[in-house]
């Protein structure tokens, strides 16, 4: 059902794009185009995961994921460079969501959860995890980009993003916790019994990345685009300890570009 | 064709990327069950996080006992498990984690006579290790310390207390006689609400407090009782009371309500399937013998004689050689809300408890 949401959203977002390019290039554009600048706006969304990499020995296994819906919208400047154009510069000014949620099973996962008031509890959690992310970013991707033909192209480079609004929360379930250290003591949680945590507010706002992707023009105007964007900075602040590995974003974002 | 390989190729990288490394040796060093050989025990041994009590029959010879011991898969103990010692005075064994990173210190030891049936709070210990609140413990006739259970170890969970006398059950200098308990209903804090925990009543029992379950059915958590060897009378001592301001039920403020004690002891029989009462049937569980538990509690500044007898169950007899054999089993059970272990009562609630006897056929 989603996916078909998405696949509708996408779609009409072309439509209204190419009611747009209905009308004749203006000299602006024919300006650009004679300097090898080109501009375009991709339309997509993001699917892929928010995790440790690799994945600590504490982690189980994986029981459940979802992607969730997440979408992008993109506008790009294109510089290409000598008489080719082979070779080329993209800007771009990115507003995307990245998000899934998880479930999974730890063992001896040391945590800390801390309370509105300030209290803390702190220990080894052995049991269920899940985890939903759900995170705004606004990026600029700074990529060089290679023309193999006319129809096929491939970019790669870093991006910065500002993250603008965060959710990380979930909760713990079925499992025990031993206070303080693997030999405290052991408190269980089953059935319905949950702690839920939020580190919503511990959530780096500035972050980079690199991302690859290629770029496929099935129609005049009309281009298919894939890019991996893979999160180089941990998402969470320096001095949050909570969770004690690094978690990066890594996405796959697909969609389709409209190119004047 | 072309997005939906690409899809499949990143599909297909991710879990090569992310590998579920292999399993980590285990970081745990529990003794998970504890048996003796013959017929030397009178009740199951209560396994503690760092103590085992072995209840014995009063004609056992504990100078040649050889307890046994189930760990954490992987875990080692030191001395071995079903090596024999005199256990006169207790014993120290020293479990090691799989991983050998972790090892916790074990103390067993054994309470040979009956429990004592007069109490005076004047003896305090520290929570082993950590040392974040206060048990209270009695010497039986033959010197063994008898600790009483309280529910101090849930509450540490809860990140509140900062100080020993921060938690809901401590030693208060001021008694009836010499020092006293003193039971409060302390506010969670947002820990404790967090899984719908909002207070924690001051509660004082014989018997143990299990804090696995104290999350899970906190009810069930704290488990009432111990052998007795008498056929207990009457049930007095002295008490202090007041109420806290603002009762609440699972959090939620309820006016005008007034908050109680509650002061309450019972006997009863185990038997193969019962073979200690906790909170879910203390007051109900059919192998009730007799149960003696206040009814005009108030509030009030000065110290109020209780003497309340225990009223039998209708049809109960027991049986002589079974009393002898510790088949009967006695709970004190002290608590500053009466409906606490509901999480209902009022933050601040005081009971005040000292000089608690019971009193039985032989003592009379």
């Amino acid at each position: 059902m989603k996916k078909h949401i998405s696949a509708i959203c996408v779609l009409m977002l072309l439509f209204a794009a190419t009611v747009n390019a209905q009308v004749e290039r203006n000299e602006g554009i024919i300006w650009s185009s004679l300097r090898g600048l080109e501009y375009e706006v991709k339309a997509g969304f993001n699917i892929g995961g928010t995790a440790p990499v690799p994945l600590p020995r504490e982690i189980r296994s994986i029981d459940g994921y979802k992607p969730t819906l997440c979408l992008s919208v993109e506008g790009n400047v294109i510089k290409w460079f000598g008489v080719e154009k082979k070779w080329g510069m993209i800007l771009g000014l990115r507003v995307e969501n990245k998000g899934m949620e998880t479930k999974a099973t730890v063992k001896n996962y040391s945590m800390e959860i801390i309370g509105t008031g300030g209290e803390k509890l702190k220990g080894n959690w052995t049991g269920g995890v899940q985890t939903k992310v759900r995170n705004t970013y606004f990026s600029i991707p700074v990529l060089a980009s290679y023309k193999l033909n006319n129809r096929m192209s491939f970019s790669a480079g870093p991006y910065v993003s500002f993250l603008t609004n965060g959710d990380f929360s979930g909760y713990v379930y079925d499992g025990y916790l031993r206070e303080i250290n693997p030999t405290g003591t052991k408190v269980e949680f089953k059935d319905d019994n949950r702690a839920s945590y939020d580190f919503s507010d511990n959530l780096r706002t500035f972050q980079c990345g690199v991302q690859v992707g290629t770029k496929w023009r099935a129609f005049k105007h009309l281009d298919v685009c894939a890019d991996l964007t893979w999160g180089l900075s941990d998402i969470f602040q320096k001095d949050f300890d909570t969770v004690t590995f690094a978690m990066y974003p890594i996405y796959l974002n697909v969609g389709f570009g409209y190119a004047f | 064709m072309k997005i939906r390989s690409v899809i499949a190729c990143f599909l297909l990288c991710l879990p090569l990327l992310s590998c579920i490394q292999s399993e980590a040796p285990n970081a745990e060093a529990d003794i998970l069950t504890c048996s003796v050989s013959g017929n030397v025990l009178k009740a199951e041994p209560e396994i503690e996080n760092e103590s085992i009590t072995l209840i014995v029959r009063s004609d056992a010879d504990i100078t040649k006992l050889s307890p046994e011991f189930t760990l954490t898969p992987g875990a080692t103990i030191s001395p071995a498990s079903g090596t024999t010692f005199d256990f006169t005075t207790p014993h120290t064994y020293v479990v090691t984690s799989e991983d050998r990173n972790w090892n916790k210190t074990y103390v067993v030891r054994c309470i040979v006579s009956g429990i004592s049936t007069d109490y005076h709070f004047e003896t305090i210990t520290l929570e082993p290790k950590n040392e974040r609140f206060q048990i209270f413990y009695d010497l039986s006739s033959s010197g063994d310390a008898v600790n009483w259970g309280s529910a101090n170890a849930g509450y540490a969970l809860t990140g509140v207390p900062k100080s020993p006398t921060d938690y809901p059950t401590s030693q208060f200098a001021d008694g009836y006689v010499g020092k006293c308990a003193k039971l409060v209903t302390c506010s969670t804090g947002s820990l404790g609400s967090l899984v719908g925990m909002y207070i924690a009543a001051g509660n004082l029992f014989i018997g143990t407090f299990d804090a696995s379950s104290a999350l899970t059915n906190a009810l069930k958590a704290t488990r009432f009782g111990r052998p007795f060897e008498h056929v207990p009378t009457y049930l007095s001592g002295y008490y202090k009371y007041k109420p806290g301001e603002e009762f609440t039920s699972k959090g939620k403020l309820v006016p005008g309500k007034e908050d109680q004690c509650d002061i309450y002891a019972i006997f009863y029989e185990t038997d193969e399937n019962v073979r200690y009462l906790d909170g879910t049937n203390a007051l109900t569980s059919p192998n009730l013998i007799s149960v003696a538990r206040i009814s005009n509690q108030q509030a009030t500044d000065e110290w109020t004689h209780f003497y309340i007898p225990f009223v039998a169950r209708p049809g109960k007899v027991v049986d002589k050689e079974k009393l002898k054999n510790g088949g009967y089993q006695l709970a004190v059970v002290f608590s500053s809300s009466i409906r606490g272990d509901y999480f209902e009562g009022a933050v601040g609630s005081t009971l005040y408890i000292d000089e608690v006897e019971v009193i039985h056929s032989e003592n009379e």
